[in-house]
């Protein structure tokens, strides 16, 4: 999770994401240079002593112009473009967890071999221990192996949801009478937290997505138990 | 006006015929005719059936109620003589427009003729001609089509001629003449700062200012209790938490904490 007042991305905890860090410093150096070399122009527009305001031809300078941003848009595009296409490598999943948006909590479904399926509630702040982490922690939290592809079904029972978790890389729409499918692999043992990301009525803040990652032979215990 | 009994002459201003009712005949006594303007309203609307309002004084109709209820059955006053030919008489006589009478006296005021007779041949506002070069003063042009003093007086005329001689034969004060013919400002007059970035600063920081004294009062008065989560004793053992789940451990949070020698990295 984030920690008060964090401005950057959280770490990857899946190859994607770190794909996609690498994308954001790339372009939003681009960015700051832009930035940088406007204001600089803009300083000094402000504070010549020049005074001609007539110029009618910039034949030269409308060229470096229009050829510079082209040549910075594709700077920024090739790699877009690159993560995209990575995005949607086919990746052999070993594992299919669906998961179901309601109003106001997510279904999770494992059903390649039992018919394993819990819902995941927020706990409230009044029933939180102390030092839990408020609006973020969940009564069931969603298990699964690390180090494997693992591909997620998300759909919706009622409205629009997201399932989206930041450090993961993930986020997808959740459209009711629809399976939109993400596939991701998670890299490290942990705990990630994430929000629902659609407006979805009154307690749309309030239905948080819990992933917590295992070695496999946890994760099969744990399946074994839960089933 | 008035003058007894000439309908005839009122016609002129009216776009149908004669009025039936002459009702401002003897204006100036107190002898009313007949009783067109008795204090029953209806016999006067009924009287001036016939009566059409002028096109030019339409405009300034107020059809609306009377609003003051002495105003009925009063004449309209004779107008003074300097007025008259300017004017359409109001020649309604309707119970409506006879109070609109002294509300489209307001917009009389303002019409064209009304201008003209005060001299102003029509115009309130001076009007430049735009068809003809003109001087101006302006940093980006820096020569204006034409200068500043286009008539010269004798003296002036004079130093032009000296003008077209060499430069080296006149004095200072003649070659600051010579640009004042020319140019109305140096171009340190027209570049000159004035003093409006601190009225504009100074209007920044009064709405900022007053921002924050809302501000203030919300947080005194609206905003609840905060959530038992930002004490800092939960937030000591929320940290602890995410130090011990090892939250963001490459570069992020927990990357910051010496695990071994239980501090913070220096």
């Amino acid at each position: 999770m984030a920690h008060p007042l964090q401005l950057g991305f959280q770490d990857a905890m899946s190859p994607i994401m770190e794909e996609l860090l690498h994308f954001h410093d790339h372009t939003l150096m681009i960015v700051f240079m832009i930035s940088a070399m406007v204001l600089y122009i803009i300083m000094l527009m402000m504070t010549t002593k020049l005074t001609y305001t007539n110029t009618m031809n910039a034949q030269e300078v409308e060229m470096i112009w229009t050829i510079l941003p082209a040549i910075v848009l594709i700077t920024i595009a090739l790699p877009s473009l690159r993560v995209l296409y990575l995005m949607d490598e086919i990746n052999n999943p070993h594992l299919t967890i669906k998961a179901i948006g309601h109003q106001w909590y997510w279904t999770y479904e494992y059903t390649d071999y039992d018919n394993l399926e819990f819902d995941s509630y927020m706990i409230p702040t009044q029933d939180l221990p102390n030092g839990y982490f408020r609006l973020l922690e969940v009564d069931h939290r969603m298990m699964m192996p690390m180090e494997s592809p693992i591909r997620m079904l998300i759909s919706a029972e009622d409205v629009l949801h997201s399932w989206a978790v930041p450090s993961l890389g993930v986020k997808t729409d959740a459209v009711p009478g629809r399976l939109n499918q993400t596939t991701f692999i998670v890299t490290r043992p942990g705990v990630f937290y994430g929000q629902c990301s659609e407006i979805c009525g009154a307690n749309h803040s309030f239905m948080p997505i819990v992933v917590e990652s295992l070695p496999l032979q946890h994760f099969e215990n744990w399946s074994t138990m839960s089933s | 006006l008035g003058g007894g009994g000439e309908p005839g002459g009122l016609s002129s201003w009216i776009s149908g015929g004669p009025p039936e009712a002459t009702c401002w005949q003897e204006a100036g006594g107190g002898g009313l005719r007949g009783g067109i303007f008795s204090h029953n309203p209806t016999s006067v609307q009924l009287g001036c059936s016939r009566i059409r309002v002028s096109a030019g004084l339409a405009s300034l109709c107020v059809l609306a109620p009377c609003p003051d209820p002495a105003l009925r059955g009063r004449l309209l006053p004779p107008l003074p003589g300097w007025l008259q030919p300017a004017l359409p008489r109001p020649a309604m006589l309707s119970l409506p427009a006879l109070c609109m009478g002294t509300l489209a006296r307001r917009g009389i005021l303002g019409t064209a003729s009304m201008r003209a007779a005060h001299g102003h041949s029509g115009h309130v506002a001076t009007q430049e001609d735009m068809s003809v070069p003109r001087y101006y003063d302006k940093r980006s042009f820096p020569l204006p089509d034409v200068p500043f003093h286009a008539q010269l007086g004798t003296e002036q005329k004079a130093l032009k001629e000296k003008e077209k001689g060499s430069w080296k034969q006149l004095s200072n004060e003649e070659k600051v003449a010579l640009y004042r013919l020319k140019f109305n400002q140096t171009f340190a007059e027209i570049n000159r700062p004035s003093n409006e970035w601190k009225t504009v600063l100074g209007g920044i920081f009064i709405f900022f200012s007053f921002t924050g004294l809302i501000v203030w009062w919300q947080r005194v008065y609206v905003f609840p209790p905060k959530p038992r989560s930002l004490t800092d004793e939960w937030k000591a053992q929320q940290v602890k938490r995410m130090l011990d789940m090892r939250m963001n451990p490459i570069q992020g949070f927990s990357a910051k904490w010496d695990y071994d020698k239980n501090e913070w990295k220096k």
